[in-house]
């Protein structure tokens, strides 16, 4: 799809939610693993799979910390990631419009 | 990155290519999914609404004898004791509502909104022992049952007023805002109206604003269902 000038990290189904998710919270708002996989209907393997590859293009951190004795995992979209994503949906809007970059 | 459908030229695709429409249509879905998890302010005014109106006429009813007997203190007329509990009743349940229903809505997210809400809420409790003192320091001056009752309805109101007003301006909340002016009108209007008529203002002024709120914040999220999401502004068309 790079011919639409369309991130490939963020252009693909699953990881366009994932990151649609995320960009709804406030900026410097992470959350909890569990709670995102229930926005997002994933199961737990395939959350963590697009997760990883979201991390490798430094879109988002992923905070491993213990709430009590339970490992817990929250996860945030860095700036880096914010500004990606403003310019994929301006990119889509362009798009449409007929007028691609 | 072979395995994940971004960079394949050919072969079948773990997913349908997207198209632009597509996408924005799952950026909106996936907004209006989070946007559907946070806290319902309609919920909060409804509360607070049937709070103010319940526990104020309660006051208002038995202080003019029209339910029940006042209590006669120094010769004023104050509103019957468990009228007074009746109030007290409504204000922690409405309180206890807003944050059971705030907690819940918010579980599972830290960071800035979290520790914002942290201190805003520890903002109010403070604020209110810290009155209930001052109030109690009044009483030791000297004051009466008058300068008490309508000191205490006044300092409470303000109060509420001006943390509805910090709310409305830290989140870009209107509604949330104008409620806060309102309070304070409403009250500034019931200390010059005299006891009891002080509480029928309350009630019906006070408390209807509270539901007026509410009305207004559901036409706004039936015209604006994503409203308050980033991609609304960076994702609509132009002209569109």
């Amino acid at each position: 799809m790079s011919e639409t000038g369309l991130d490939p990290v963020i252009h693909a189904q699953a990881r366009l939610r994932v990151v649609a998710t995320l960009a709804a919270l406030s900026p410097g708002d992470r959350i909890s693993f569990p709670r995102l996989q229930d926005l997002l209907d994933m199961t737990a393997g395939n959350l963590s799979t697009h997760l990883r590859k979201l991390e490798d293009a430094e879109y988002v951190t992923i905070l491993k910390t213990h709430e009590g004795r339970k490992p817990a995992s929250y996860v945030e979209l860095t700036p880096l990631g914010r500004r990606a994503f403003e310019s994929y949906t301006a990119s889509l809007t362009a798009l449409l419009r007929g007028t691609a970059p | 990155m072979t395995d994940d459908g971004t960079s394949r030229p050919s072969g079948a695709p773990a997913e349908s290519p997207l198209d632009a429409a597509e996408s924005l249509r799952i950026i909106a879905a996936q907004t209006a999914k989070v946007r559907s998890r946070e806290p319902d302010s309609r919920l909060i005014f409804a509360a607070w609404g049937a709070a103010w109106l319940l526990g104020y006429l309660a006051l208002y009813l038995t202080a003019t004898g029209r339910v029940g007997q006042p209590q006669v203190t120094e010769g004023f007329s104050l509103p019957a004791g468990w009228a007074f509990a009746v109030f007290g009743l409504a204000i922690i349940a409405a309180m206890v509502f807003t944050v059971v229903h705030s907690t819940r809505a918010n579980a599972g997210i830290k960071g800035v909104s979290a520790s914002f809400g942290a201190m805003y809420g520890w903002t109010w409790c403070l604020g209110f022992v810290a009155m209930s003192v001052m109030l109690g320091g009044l009483a030791r001056a000297g004051a009466g049952p008058e300068v008490m009752a309508v000191a205490s309805n006044a300092c409470s109101c303000l109060l509420v007023g001006v943390l509805y007003m910090a709310g409305g301006a830290f989140w870009q909340d209107r509604q949330q805002y104008a409620i806060g002016v309102w309070i304070i009108l409403v009250a500034t209007v019931a200390v010059f109206t005299g006891l009891p008529q002080t509480y029928l203002v309350m009630a019906v002024l006070g408390g209807g604003g509270f539901f007026v709120g509410m009305v207004l914040e559901h036409l706004r999220r039936r015209r604006d269902p994503s409203a308050g999401a980033g991609f609304a502004v960076a994702g609509r068309p132009v002209g569109a």
